[in-house]
């Protein structure tokens, strides 16, 4: 059964004067798909769905929606889908108003209107707030009214702009638990622009990671954390403790390699080959960091240190931990038989060589 | 209660200014208004108006022209307004400025300045008569067609400016949303961007009915003699005729006539939906 592509993307190219905001994009969405934009500000994410919103028109390569060539169809007749950072609703508006604009637009009877701005106005479980005008709701609701308004017209695809940004934590978290339940309850292939690598890790299918306008990597939350293709990738996506070494061995099975700070730090087989002498960063998660009390037996993968900081997160405790001339950061789960977090306190610290990722050094 | 008192004291001078020089002469220019030749109270003066169809097509006149004036300023200052509001901080402020420029130019001058472009021998005549587009030259001033060009000239900044305020305050990305859902450009102006410049509109129609009905230098000079209005007849009554009781009569039927028009044009606009979306 062959896959059908809601959006193309082929080599996208996009400048402001002469500044290269995006470059290469490549990319095919398939029905269905959440697919999130993922990078620093600047990376060029918001720039690229506005061109797939038609707010913007690519200087180079192709857009292809549902298989239509997008370039140079303004918005209005792309029959999207958008929701954006800032709500914006219609002050003028009431709510069921807002949520029937698009359905006006596109001559709806005015007993179907009702039907689908109801039903819409329950699936974001909000059937009661439809007279009120959008100031009297709270920002979470408004952002829902949004979410219905941009689904109401059954669009093609639908764009979330940084949907989640202007909410506080905790309403963050509960839109983003109601976002994968409506794209699980009726399936619209969407793109979702986000700096935020938690509700890209939770919300997609795949995260399309950007940097500088260029595509750092495309893959599953899965793949794009446990497998980066850069460095940039890793250090963008979860916190890492980064070591920089030289390799002294080599063989088929792993690698060996020195840190600056004098540890010896082995490493399962890397994708990439490594030669003796290689200048290298090497990075280990810190929840793959175990850490007990006392000295270490000199091993590899295995080092003494002092507790520098702990700091208590509820689930976990962050540490951080002196090691040589490093300092590793260490989550540690508190399980009641944990030792005395005190700072001072002399620690070890051991992960396995299948969690040390090994890149060719680019700094430094 | 020190700051009460305070507030009285800091206020008091002002305050004084205007009871001296402002509704004290007001209040005996009431009385005044009810006074007939023999000085005694009477209601001659507001009788003779309503009764004289002369004063009645003057009023009705200077209404009119205020209104094509309001007409002229909104159709001409909207897009204005627009480009101010889409354009950079800087290229605001260029806008601005020569938007106000004129205002200071004493506006009798400004009048005179006029007389070259319109009048019989102004340039637009010249132009047109050279061009062989008419054989008589046009009548563009002396008229009502150039009182309400310039009173638009007058008050367009007015206009200008309580829109562009309001339409600064809209968030752009609603055209943006309103695009997407389907709404050209045109569509989105008529359903999003206007609706909600009422507030502006509003503003800048009530302040250019009110000056244009109260306007006087402006019509006596581009109007010429055959086209009176409420403020010339006032003045004409006061200082030609020194008939002071009907000029202080006229005068009044004039702030009542505007005051009137004015409060029924916002009770009309501003509805429950209007307040329900607009109150602070």
């Amino acid at each position: 059964m062959s896959k059908v592509i809601d959006v193309e993307l082929r080599n996208i190219m996009k400048k402001f004067q002469n500044n290269v905001v995006v470059r290469d994009f490549n990319l095919q969405v398939e029905q269905g798909e959440f697919v999130s934009f993922l990078g620093p500000s600047g990376c060029g994410k918001t720039t690229t769905l506005n061109m797939i919103a038609g707010f913007l028109d690519p200087d180079e390569g192709e857009l292809l929606i549902k298989g239509r060539r997008m370039n140079g169809v303004p918005p209005y007749k792309r029959e999207l889908g958008m929701v954006f950072q800032t709500y914006s609703l219609f002050p003028h508006m009431t709510v069921a108003e807002n949520v029937a604009y698009g359905l006006k637009l596109r001559k709806v009877g005015k007993a179907e209107m009702q039907e689908r701005v109801k039903r819409v106005l329950e699936l974001v479980k909000l059937p009661h707030v439809a007279e009120r005008y959008p100031k009297q709701l709270s920002g979470g609701q408004r952002q829902r009214i949004a979410i219905a308004r941009a689904l109401v017209i059954e669009p093609s695809l639908l764009l979330l702009d940084e949907p989640l940004s202007n909410l506080d934590a905790k309403l963050r978290e509960e839109l983003r638990d109601e976002l994968k339940r409506l794209h699980q309850e009726i399936g619209v292939t969407t793109i979702f622009v986000t700096h935020d690598q938690e509700e890209a890790l939770s919300l997609s299918d795949r995260i399309v990671v950007l940097n500088h306008g260029r595509v750092e990597q495309i893959g599953t939350p899965e793949e794009i954390y446990n497998r980066p293709a850069s460095e940039f990738v890793h250090t963008f996506i979860g916190k890492t403790n980064r070591l920089e070494g030289v390799v002294l061995a080599q063989d088929g099975e792993s690698l060996t390699v020195k840190t600056m700070g004098g540890l010896i730090v082995r490493a399962a087989r890397q994708q990439r080959v490594f030669v003796p002498g290689e200048r290298v960063a090497m990075f280990v998660r810190p929840e793959k960091i175990r850490m007990a009390d006392g000295a270490a037996a000199s091993e590899v993968n295995h080092v003494s240190g002092q507790l520098m900081i702990a700091s208590f997160l509820g689930a976990f405790t962050e540490c951080e931990v002196k090691v040589g001339g490093h300092t590793l950061s260490v989550k540690v789960q508190m399980d009641g038989q944990g030792m005395p977090l005190t700072p001072g306190r002399a620690v070890n610290c051991r992960w396995e060589s299948e969690d040390v990722l090994v890149m060719p050094a680019e700094r430094g | 209660m020190s700051k009460r008192i305070s507030i009285l004291l800091l206020t008091a001078p002002s305050m004084i200014v205007l009871l001296g020089v402002f509704l004290i002469p007001m209040l005996l220019m009431l009385l005044l208004s009810f006074q007939d030749d023999t000085q005694a109270f009477s209601l001659q003066n507001y009788l003779l108006f309503i009764q004289d169809p002369f004063y009645l097509e003057i009023l009705w006149r200077t209404i009119r022209i205020s209104l094509w004036t309001v007409l002229c300023t909104l159709l001409l200052g909207f897009p204005v307004a627009m480009f101010m509001a889409q354009a950079s901080g800087r290229m605001r402020g260029v806008v601005t400025i020569l938007i106000l420029a004129p205002h200071l130019i004493s506006v009798v001058i400004r009048n005179f300045g006029w007389v070259v472009v319109l009048g019989e021998k102004g340039w637009i005549n010249e132009t047109l008569l050279r061009l062989g587009v008419i054989d008589q030259p046009l009548r563009l001033m002396y008229n009502e067609l150039g009182v309400v060009i310039g009173l638009t000239d007058s008050f367009i900044a007015y206009m200008v400016l309580a829109i562009a305020t309001s339409l600064y305050a809209i968030d752009p990305s609603l055209s943006k949303v309103a695009s997407i859902l389907g709404a050209s450009r045109l569509r989105t102006f008529f359903t999003v961007t206007l609706p909600l410049t009422l507030p502006g509109i509003i503003a800048g129609t009530t302040l250019v009915f009110s000056l244009s009905m109260s306007a006087f230098v402006t019509p006596a000079l581009m109007g010429g003699t055959s086209v009176k209005v409420m403020p010339v007849i006032a003045y004409e009554q006061i200082m030609s005729t020194l008939n002071w009781p009907l000029g202080a009569a006229l005068s009044f039927l004039l702030l009542g006539s505007t005051i009137l028009l004015v409060t029924l044009y916002t009770r009309l606009i501003e509805t429950k939906r209007y307040k329900e979306v607009f109150a602070s």
